[in-house]
């Protein structure tokens, strides 16, 4: 039942629902409701970069009528439920701008499957939200329209690159939000935001219409504050999609065993990651803490080895830029995008319109990957790069022939201040535990598990799975959720109308 | 500039070819599903993918996978069961991506070859075949009675998506060169294209024209493209190189493109052999540049001059999976296989009796070859086995009267023309029986044509039948040798050549219908007595 005066974002899947189904309110109240309390409360935070109060209305007015004609049971797993998307996720007729300059004006002509699929589902789209430029970042200080605060703290980062989703839903803002995953994208975020984000295996979700950043690596997956809620929204966003030939063939109820509990699951536990440089001392206490409650609950503790892990993170940015080069390529100012006026020579245009169009950031990734694909340079780093990966891949089946789920840190540290981190490299060692299972493809999700002792702020830890095996880190995340809760809304939002 | 047969005594000319097809047959694009239409409205075949929008990812269009086998199948080429696609990164506004989808290091199709048949005039550019008997080779060429065999190797063929379409305005005739404007039509970019690189083992530009137009008649006999190199769906660059004769290093290349005809094709070749050989000749340096071929001008330009190979980034497509073709796949498309032209070429000459030379130029041109093939079933329809008499004079009029006339009448379509195949049977027939005269067949294959009427009625009408009743001949005769005494005296004492004044004078009695093969018999039986 909804409580009182409890914000639908504030809610679950399950509340709202129920609530609609019971005619205690109406899905257009929760669309008009949500937008302007996003309108309201995010004015500062800035997550949302724009807004889609119309459509919303629309997908709401198709569920109400579902309601009126008693079809409620067939509008959708997501009916009703106020959703927001990254903003590197086409929808028709709003702007796609992967927050950069490069694409400040561009108004998608057509919906990524994810989003159609959540539509699909009967979810009530909220809008757009901030990222790292091009999903370049750990902190969504890369977004050429500013950063996204921390719920928790607004002197912090909500980590990235899908910051603004993390937030979002960290502030109950939104029940839910799609995120996507190159090295940590969704996983980092969630767990500085204290919430759950799930990256699933490579295929899971189509990729289609999801501006692009690693295609061997980027992958789309939902951010809640339930596990049972990101089982939801990841059922209704997956499943096989004929216009991306990665996606796959798999058909699982992602909450189908939520309520087994973890008797005589086993789970990998990594020393070396325990012991990695840079992990602090609170976060590895929560993690170490979490490994003890689910033992407590009767799983078994492994410890194994993932020898090639500590290569990941250097294939990974071989891999990584090489692929964003390439994707990134096609914003050249000729068909839409940020055109320099005043060219009347193609390559002074091109120059001049990339060189002001992409941050930073992008253009360091972008010159990165262009070097590394050069001829005499290809063979030394990206043909390695390639090997690796198929090492950490071996590593991941190998771990897999004696474990059911691996735990470990998602991010070394809780949320940092902004501007704290300025050397690059400092930064990348943010996606040091969730890198190599985007090399190697297999899913991963951050849960909270409380607040870190020094700072006070959220600690996530990540369960990762067997590639298609998800519904195992997602039996292990609700064994969590059993102990430590639901995740909170952050509390300076969590103060009820 | 010298003449080519004196340049071939110092050098030798090394030519590769890389031939791009597009494959105008299927119905969508290799990436998409947008139409594949020739000429429609700019941009009106366009999708996020082909226009390369953010987020938007391709799908291999599996006919075209099966076009490139079958291609591949026909070219004797090794498919290669696991290939990949690659990404070739460079930016111009005719590809979308700023990158052209294409194969790796391993294409669908590698190691392949085609045996040339070079004969008659076609033989006259090689050097040296003259120190060769029948039979005997050297390098890739083997002599045969009337020319040579030549074994071209096929390095391998790819599988690529097309560019879009630049128009630059402003300048003149198109070009970039003083243009304002540059518009791109999208609708060829996507399309499907294979390119097919030959090994440098051509030698003289007919070669060249010869490989050119045999796999054009493979591609056809496929029917995976129109092949039409007017509107571009198969282009042709070349490589040239010179080496002095007797040294086995490659020379300095140059790429030539713009030969959009066979004709352009070896014309362009030659000039650039011969332009090569002067700057060699002059002492001079040839550079690794781009060459344009301008018919008119009839020489070769630079359009872009290579200082260091392009660094394409070349990197394995990750939207794509790795290509893994089963042996049921490789098998079903090899059981798709139509008769290519040179088993077809076989056949004819087993079943038909045909020469190898009749044979060839009869599959030159589908058109034809189906052609003569319908009017020896029809033939065999009529006369049985008797019919077997009828193919060489078939074969003759499908390459000779038929080829003629659809060379000058490029519209017309065989199928639906005059010309049926019974009706040609009943032309050779009339020749081959005495009815009219082979000069007169030529009258009458005229009138089929012009009138849409059966030959027999054509030869009834104008009253052609010839006459080849020996009595009827002999009377002539005789009357014109008892009028002529003088002539026939002239004729016994020596000269010779007014035997053509007697059988004018007979043929003109008979209005031309006489046989012309018994006059002479007679007339020379009586005259000689």
């Amino acid at each position: 039942m909804a409580a009182v005066g409890k914000p639908f974002g504030a809610m679950s899947i399950a509340e709202i629902q129920a609530g609609l189904a019971a005619k205690e309110f109406t899905a257009a109240e929760v669309a008009s409701a949500t937008i302007s309390r996003i309108e309201r409360d995010d004015a500062q935070m800035h997550a949302f970069l724009e807004l889609t109060a119309d459509m919303a209305a629309d997908a709401a007015a198709k569920v109400d009528a579902a309601i009126a004609a008693g079809t409620f049971a067939e509008a959708g797993p997501l009916a009703g439920v106020p959703v927001g998307f990254k903003d590197n996720m086409n929808l028709l007729d709003t702007h796609t701008t992967c927050s950069s300059n490069m694409l400040a004006n561009y108004v998608s002509p057509y919906t990524a499957t994810c989003v159609e699929y959540a539509l699909h589902a009967g979810a009530l789209p909220m809008g757009k939200l901030n990222m790292d430029e091009f999903a370049f970042g750990s902190s969504t200080e890369t977004s050429a329209f500013g950063p996204t605060l921390n719920p928790w703290d607004f002197q912090r980062v909500p980590g990235g690159s899908s910051g603004g989703s993390a937030a979002a839903v960290a502030a109950g803002l939104v029940p839910v939000a799609l995120g996507s995953d190159t090295g940590g994208s969704i996983r980092q975020p969630a767990s500085f935001c204290g919430i759950v984000g799930v990256k699933p295996t490579y295929g899971v979700v189509s990729r289609y219409g999801v501006v692009a950043f690693g295609s061997s690596l980027d992958q789309v997956g939902p951010f809640a504050r339930s596990v049972e809620d990101a089982a939801l929204a990841l059922n209704a966003i997956s499943g096989f999609d004929e216009r991306d030939c990665t996606s796959q063939r798999a058909d699982v109820d992602f909450t189908a065993n939520l309520a087994e509990g973890v008797q005589g699951m086993r789970i990998g536990v990594v020393p070396a990651f325990m012991e990695a440089d840079g992990l602090t001392e609170e976060v590895r206490a929560r993690v170490a803490e979490a490994a003890q409650k689910l033992e407590g609950l009767g799983a078994t503790l492994v410890d194994i080895e993932l020898p090639n892990a500590k290569a990941a993170m250097s294939a990974y940015y071989v891999l990584g830029p090489c692929e964003a080069f390439s994707n990134l390529a096609r914003f050249d100012s000729v068909r839409y995008g940020y055109c320099d006026p005043g060219h009347a020579d193609l390559g002074a245009q091109y120059e001049a319109s990339r060189a002001k169009g992409f941050g930073p950031e992008a253009r360091r990734r972008i010159m990165l990957g262009s070097y590394l694909l050069s001829a005499g340079v290809y063979d030394t780093y990206y043909y390695p790069a390639q090997q690796v990966r198929t090492l950490i891949t071996q590593d991941y089946d190998r771990a897999f022939q004696q474990v059911d789920c691996i735990l470990t840190p998602v991010s070394p540290r809780t949320a940092f201040k902004f501007g704290e981190i300025g050397d690059p490299t400092q930064m990348y060692l943010s996606d040091m535990f969730t890198i190599s299972i985007n090399i190697a493809g297999n899913g991963g999700m951050s849960v909270p598990v409380g607040l870190g002792a020094d700072t006070q702020l959220p600690v996530g830890v990540q369960l990762i799975s067997p590639a298609f095996k998800d519904v195992n880190m997602f039996r292990a995340a609700a064994a969590l959720e059993s102990v430590y809760g639901p995740a909170p809304v952050a509390p300076q939002f969590a103060k009820e109308d | 500039m010298k003449k080519l047969e004196e340049i071939l005594r110092t050098w030798e000319p090394v030519i590769g070819l890389e031939i791009h097809a597009e494959l105008t047959t299927l119905n969508t694009k290799m990436f998409c599903g947008c139409k594949l239409e020739f000429g429609a409205p700019p941009n009106t075949h366009t999708c996020p993918v082909c226009l390369g929008l953010p987020g938007a990812l391709p799908v291999p269009n599996r006919a075209a996978i099966e076009s490139i086998v079958l291609a591949g199948l026909a070219t004797n080429c090794d498919i290669e069961k696991h290939s990949m696609f690659y990404r070739k990164n460079y930016m111009y506004p005719d590809m979308a991506k700023n990158f052209q989808t294409t194969q790796g290091p391993i294409a669908f199709c590698m190691r392949g070859h085609l045996d040339l048949d070079v004969d008659g005039a076609n033989a006259s550019e090689r050097y040296g075949l003259a120190d060769l008997k029948p039979g005997e080779s050297t390098g890739n060429i083997t002599r045969t009675e009337d020319g040579y065999v030549a074994h071209v190797g096929i390095t391998r063929i790819h599988m690529e998506e097309d560019a879009g379409k630049m128009v630059h305005i402003g300048g003149g005739e198109g070009r970039i060169a003083g243009a304002t404007h540059s518009l791109v039509d999208y609708n060829r970019a996507g399309t499907p294209l294979i390119e097919l690189v030959t090994e440098p083992d051509l030698r003289t530009p007919e070669e060249a024209r010869l490989f050119m137009q045999k796999l054009r008649q493979i591609y056809l006999a496929l029917g995976i493209s129109d092949c039409s190199m007017e509107e571009g769906s198969l282009r042709c660059d070349g490589n040239v190189s010179l080496r002095r004769r007797g040294t086995t290093e490659l020379g300095t290349k140059t790429e030539l493109k713009n030969m959009n005809s066979f004709k352009n094709l070896h014309d362009g070749l030659l000039y650039e052999i011969c332009r090569q050989a002067q700057v060699l000749e002059e002492g001079g340096t040839i550079y690794q540049e781009t060459r344009h071929w301008d018919p008119t001008a009839k020489r070769t330009i630079v359009m872009r001059v290579k200082e260091s190979a392009d660094d394409y980034r070349l990197f394995p497509e990750p939207d794509l999976a790795p290509y893994d073709l089963s042996d049921e796949f490789i098998e079903s498309v090899r059981a798709k296989l139509p008769e290519l032209p040179d088993d077809k070429a076989a056949r004819f000459q087993e079943q038909f009796g045909l020469s190898a030379y009749d044979a060839r130029h009869l599959v030159e041109h589908r058109s034809t070859a189906q052609f003569f093939e319908a009017c020896m079933s029809d033939a065999t329809h009529e006369a049985g086995d008797a019919a077997i008499k009828l193919a060489k004079p078939l074969a003759n009029l499908a390459i000779n009267d038929v080829a003629a006339w659809l060379n000058a009448n490029p519209d017309v379509v065989l199928d639906e023309s005059p010309l049926t195949p019974n009706r040609a049977v009943q032309l050779v027939q009339l020749v081959a029986d005495g009815t009219i005269s082979s000069k007169q067949g030529k009258e009458v294959f005229a009138a089929v044509l012009a009138d849409d009427a059966d030959p027999k009625a054509i030869v009834e009408d104008r009253g052609m039948q010839q006459v080849s009743d020996t009595g009827a001949i002999e009377a002539v005769v005789d009357a014109v040798l008892a009028e002529n005494p003088d002539k026939v005296e002239q004729y016994q004492g020596g000269k010779i050549g007014l035997i053509g004044f007697f059988v004018g004078q007979c043929m003109k009695r008979m209005q031309g219908k006489g046989n012309p093969q018994i006059i002479n018999e007679l007339l020379a039986s009586k005259l000689d007595a």
